[in-house]
């Protein structure tokens, strides 16, 4: 999926996570990972958003994670959620979603 | 359905029953009412207005909670609310000004701080990698050179006092970057302003003229609101700006100089360069100070050529005047477009 | 026997419910994409939905997933997400016919195949809101051999019948007529929602009426009413007891091949057997009545 806008999901509420997309400016992929719990779950976050990412298919862009202590399921689906706001996708291709 | 209070948004043009109800909980929480603001979300449950936070354009203000509900979950949901509301307006990059001591709550939000006049006004950025990304693309067209010199001008119209300072800065340094500043709110738009300095500079050697950008804040965008002493305001609004200039972009690129007009007859730009000189110069900060240059203006027939002094000539419609006080670009589009505008 | 008498409503769009909502132990969990969730999130809680279907935690407890109406943009894509993620039971909103429940059942078979679950294991739930609905519970309680409940719900029926919820005289036909279609199909019988958290005592009256008629369970929409609900639906001592003897009874009559289960005398038919039986599962999930 290519993000062609900005766009915005989730919430800053504890459990949750916020996540934003924008387009990339110089084709890299930009991950920025923010959490309550950096120091014990930031690696696992980040691994988490990289490998849907991959299944999306994304390979550019920048993805900003605000994340209130999400569990890998909420993590998934919030940017799932941002990436198809982004991508202006409206067909759900399970394959790639679960 | 459950405990989830329902949030929605107000035009407070539209809605002035609300409106009321707004300024009545801002007076509660110490705030004043910002007449800018294009739209509010809020919170009011059963009828009674107990949150309410504004947009006006990207910038988040006028944030306020009653006293009895201030717990975590309100304050997050109102934010996320206002995020997403942004978002749809289409403005992803959000800023805001808040009082130093709710630095910590916004950071929970998701914003990031930028600048701070210590326990006055803090400005924070809903992105961590904003000015930075700003930065990074700022260095790419750095020189060397042991005296960089830098411009920030509004421009508002490009004159022969703006080119002699230009070409004055330039002579001086080993290299000039000349910022022409973004804000909309002047006579003559940032789309022809930024031309005509483009025209102007042409030919002055040494020169690399940016666009304006987010971080350079101005009077228009300020909030007001929280300085209950007002005569801080203007002073809170420079030093953030100047802040932000002195710890992000001189670092950037390398800037050593800041090269001002001086300033005759106006005491609110006599007292900017004054701060001015407070803020690159002597204050504690862990960025390197810049020395502030000021260049005498230029006078023409006796008169010190200023852009505001351009733009009381136009609304007295003396383009004769006008004519000995700019370049000739700037005279014609001044004629063109601008002739019939009433200047306030 | 499949206990049903809290089936848990949490929006969908909620992702601290949606992760930590197993600690409460209802009977089952529904999670709400439709009045829950307003119209901007509701892609958002479709994958937030989605995705909770797959914890761990989820496997044990009944999961239900309430779709919107298929005549809205929304409620094709929530089935896919329902029946791909897992989920035990759709709920229909708004089933007014039988035809309503067919056209979900056809593409909840073409779902089962295209994502590889085993054919019929998705069932279904008739949510009745209208005076049609009302009317038709019959032929929709039968309408699928997927059907496994049919539930009242109050507020959009009460706004169909042009009055208000009150002290339950509004909702007297309704639920009486919901209850005999479902006993007549053999299927559950589920009221609505007491949507006062805060008035425990008038939850409290609604549960002992309902029990009464005869409804198998209730859709509540606070954690707390969950145990409220399993204490007044669990057996008190003496009805354990009498249904042990009964149980008993019926067991010994099989064990020594008799047709006719005798207690104290009497003839206990079946009916009375499948009842002591409810009476020991009920005790079971939650002792006797405090």
């Amino acid at each position: 999926m290519q993000i062609v806008k900005e766009a915005l999901a989730g919430t800053l509420e504890s459990s949750d996570l916020m996540v934003k997309v924008a387009p990339s400016s110089d084709g890299t992929l930009d991950v920025v990972i923010n959490s309550e719990v950096m120091r014990q779950f930031g690696a696992q976050i980040e691994k988490v958003v990289r490998e849907t990412l991959v299944r999306l298919g994304v390979v550019e862009g920048l993805v900003v994670v605000e994340d209130k202590g999400a569990l890998d399921c909420a993590i998934r689906a919030r940017l799932q959620t941002a990436v198809m706001r982004g991508a202006d996708c409206r067909d759900l291709d399970w394959s790639i979603l679960s | 359905m459950q405990d989830d209070f329902d949030f929605f948004s107000v035009d407070p043009l539209v809605d002035t029953g609300l409106q009321g109800e707004i300024r009545a909980l801002l007076a509660k929480c110490g705030l004043d009412y910002e007449e800018g603001i294009d739209v509010f979300v809020v919170c009011r449950p059963k009828g009674r207005l107990i949150a309410c936070v504004g947009l006006e354009g990207n910038i988040v203000k006028c944030a306020a909670i009653e006293p009895d509900w201030r717990g975590e979950s309100l304050s997050l949901k109102l934010l996320g609310e206002v995020v997403h509301l942004a978002v749809e307006r289409g403005h992803s990059h959000l800023f805001l000004y808040t009082a130093p001591d709710n630095v910590e709550f916004f950071r929970g939000c998701g914003f990031y701080p930028l600048a701070e006049v210590p326990g006055y006004v803090s400005l924070m950025e809903n992105t961590p990698v904003g000015i930075r990304s700003y930065c990074n693309r700022l260095k790419l067209l750095r020189k060397e050179g042991a005296t960089i010199g830098a411009i920030v001008m509004n421009a508002n119209p490009f004159t022969l006092g703006h080119h002699y300072l230009v070409t004055q800065a330039a002579a001086a340094c080993d290299w000039l970057h000349v910022f022409v500043v973004g804000e909309d709110a002047s006579l003559i738009s940032y789309r022809d302003r930024y031309a005509l300095v483009e025209q102007g500079i042409r030919g002055i050697e040494k020169v690399t003229l940016h666009p304006g950008s987010q971080y350079m804040v101005s009077r228009a965008t300020f909030p007001a609101y929280f300085f209950k002493e007002k005569g801080m305001v203007g002073q809170c609004c420079t030093a953030i700006d100047l802040l932000l200039f002195r710890t992000y972009i001189a670092p950037a690129l390398g800037v050593t100089h800041r090269y001002v007009g001086t300033e005759p007859f106006c005491p609110t730009t006599r007292k900017y360069n004054l701060d001015m000189a407070h803020w690159l110069q002597e204050a504690e900060s862990t960025a390197p100070a810049i020395r502030v240059v000021e260049i005498p203006r230029i006078t023409v027939q006796g008169t010190p050529v200023s852009a505001s002094e351009v733009r009381r000539l136009l609304h007295a419609r003396d383009f004769d005047k006008i004519e000995t006080l700019v370049p000739g670009a700037t005279l014609d589009l001044l004629y063109d477009k601008y002739r019939m505008v009433s200047v306030a | 026997m499949t206990l049903r008498r809290s089936m848990l409503f949490l929006p969908g769009s909620n992702a601290a419910m949606l992760s930590t909502a197993f600690v409460y132990k209802p009977d089952s969990i529904m999670f709400d994409l439709e009045d829950a969730v307003s119209l901007r999130e509701k892609d958002a809680a479709r994958l937030l939905v989605f995705h909770a279907l797959g914890l761990p935690v989820y496997k044990d407890i009944e999961t239900v997933v309430r779709i919107n109406p298929l005549s809205t943009p929304f409620g094709l894509k929530d089935l896919e997400a329902a029946v791909r993620g897992g989920a035990d039971i759709i709920r229909l909103p708004k089933t007014d016919s039988p035809e309503d429940v067919h056209q979900l059942e056809t593409e909840v078979e073409r779902i089962e195949v295209q994502c590889g679950r085993p054919q019929g294991s998705t069932k279904l739930m008739a949510a009745i809101e209208s005076a049609s609905g009302v009317i038709n519970a019959l032929a929709i309680a039968t309408s699928s051999p997927r059907m496994i409940g049919i539930a009242l719900a109050g507020f959009d029926y009460v706004m169909d019948m042009q009055t208000e919820r009150g002290d339950g005289t509004e909702l007297f036909y309704a639920r009486c007529a919901v209850l005999h279609a479902a006993r007549a199909a053999g299927i559950d019988a589920f009221d609505v929602v007491f949507s006062d958290v805060n008035d425990e005592a008038g939850f409290l009256k609604e549960v002992e009426l309902i029990k009464r008629l005869g409804f198998n369970g209730k859709s509540l929409i606070n954690p707390r009413q969950i145990e409220l609900l399993h204490n007044a639906y669990a057996p008190t001592e003496e009805e354990v007891d009498y249904a042990r003897r009964v149980v008993a009874a019926a067991r010994a009559a099989e064990q020594q091949g008799l047709g006719v289960i005798a207690l104290n005398g009497k003839m206990i038919d079946a009916p009375i057997v499948n009842h002591a039986r409810r009476v020991l599962d009920r005790a079971q999930a939650s002792g006797t009545r405090k």
